[in-house]
């Protein structure tokens, strides 16, 4: 086994080829096999990610075609139901064999060869972190404000404020974590 | 307004691969060299901002969907470079962490949301700004949002095209679904984001740092 980075750069390039042929795919078949020996091989860790990709990925995988199908059938004749079907397959098999690459692979390793590619990502991380974790604590403060539980109105009326107080605090987020960086040497 | 993954055939995929990486390349060494530290504070706060607004997401007939991009104002404030690089940032890291958008079409969604649609709004914004700063961000910002979602759903409409078995939706409906959302609502929800966005940075005197 190679060791890190060079693990997770082979295996994300493996992971790349495999998307890229997984999407030339339009037979029903090789697709269903595909998503077969996808199962076997990523058999560890499957049910989690087989979860992410139900919730997070099948509503659009197959909202996207099911909607498209039902606005064809409704404006003149239904079409045929398979290559929706192959397109909802295609995207949802994609998807899990991503998910579950990327559990395996350390991305930022993989990205340590290139400093900007590398700095780019992990002020990117650290602000989606930071951001979140803001939001949290500003919707927990107007929670504490209220007598009630806040509505809509609410949150539009505070929108302002908030949204202030998240930027200001998140360009000194990425100030700190830009000079965490340089202070490891990427410049 | 992403295109997920299995929706377009390396046919289109790849060679979108080809146009962006040399873009992404010029982009990213001309805007985030050594001389963007000051700058890179502020830059992140609206990239993780772009990535939040994006997260909300409605399914539309026609292979894509609807939402805010948030990346107008990068090229508003900076240049249309920096919103491509931004936006890319953000698609990839949705593709990565959250199965949204996806790595074959990440050029696509990237060079349609990130550098078309942004640089179209950077365009309007220096054409208008000369009569209202806000009324030229707020147009900057429509017209970004139907030039993206235009550039989309061509996409998807050539993908049809080119062979109707792998993308059975055609142009017509795919056209249809994605604009009349985004001529109705989202591109004045865009605009008034983008507005009220750069009144909060000047309120916040975050926009010293540009």
């Amino acid at each position: 086994m190679p060791a890190e980075p060079r693990r997770s750069q082979i295996l994300l390039v493996a992971w790349a080829v495999t998307t890229f042929a997984l999407s030339a795919s339009k037979d029903p078949r090789v697709l269903l096999s595909a998503a077969l020996a996808a199962a076997l091989l990523f058999r560890r860790g499957a049910a989690p990610v087989a979860r992410r990709v139900v919730v997070g990925v099948l509503p659009f995988a197959l909202g996207l075609p099911l909607a498209s199908w039902a606005w064809l059938a409704w404006r003149e004749e239904a079409p045929p139901v398979a290559p929706f079907a192959t397109l909802a397959l295609r995207a949802a098999l994609i998807a899990f064999v991503t998910l579950s690459v990327l559990r395996r692979v350390d991305l930022l390793r993989a990205a340590a060869p290139f400093p900007t590619l590398s700095r780019l990502l992990v002020l990117s991380l650290a602000q989606i972190h930071a951001l979140r974790r803001l939001a949290t604590e500003s919707a927990l403060g107007l929670r504490s404000r209220l007598p009630r539980r806040p509505g809509t109105r609410d949150a539009v009326r505070s929108s302002g404020a908030v949204t202030v107080a998240l930027l200001s605090l998140s360009a000194r987020n990425a100030r700190d974590v830009g000079d965490a960086l340089r202070s490891r040497g990427f410049h | 307004m992403h295109v997920p993954d299995g929706f377009l055939s390396p046919v289109i995929t790849r060679p979108a691969w080809g146009a962006a990486a040399p873009l992404w390349y010029w982009a990213a060494r001309r805007n985030f060299g050594a001389s963007a530290t000051e700058s890179l504070p502020i830059l992140g706060s609206l990239t993780a901002l772009a990535f939040v607004v994006q997260r909300l997401m409605i399914p539309v007939p026609g292979g894509t969907s609807a939402h805010l991009t948030g990346v107008a104002i990068l090229a508003i404030l900076y240049n249309p470079g920096v919103a491509f690089v931004c936006e890319s940032l953000v698609l990839l890291l949705q593709a990565l962490f959250f199965g949204a958008g996806g790595f074959t079409v990440l050029a696509v969604n990237a060079l349609a949301m990130g550098l078309l649609g942004p640089g179209a709004a950077w365009l309007a914004y220096r054409a208008l700004r000369g009569l209202s700063e806000p009324g030229a961000a707020f147009a900057g910002a429509y017209v970004g949002m139907q030039v993206a979602t235009l550039a989309v759903a061509l996409v998807l409409g050539l993908q049809h095209r080119l062979d109707p078995a792998y993308m059975p939706v055609p142009f017509e409906v795919t056209v249809a679904a994605t604009m009349l959302p985004s001529l109705t609502v989202l591109g004045v929800v865009e605009g008034l984001f983008t507005v009220a966005t750069m009144a909060l940075l000047r309120r916040a005197r975050l926009l010293h740092a540009r």
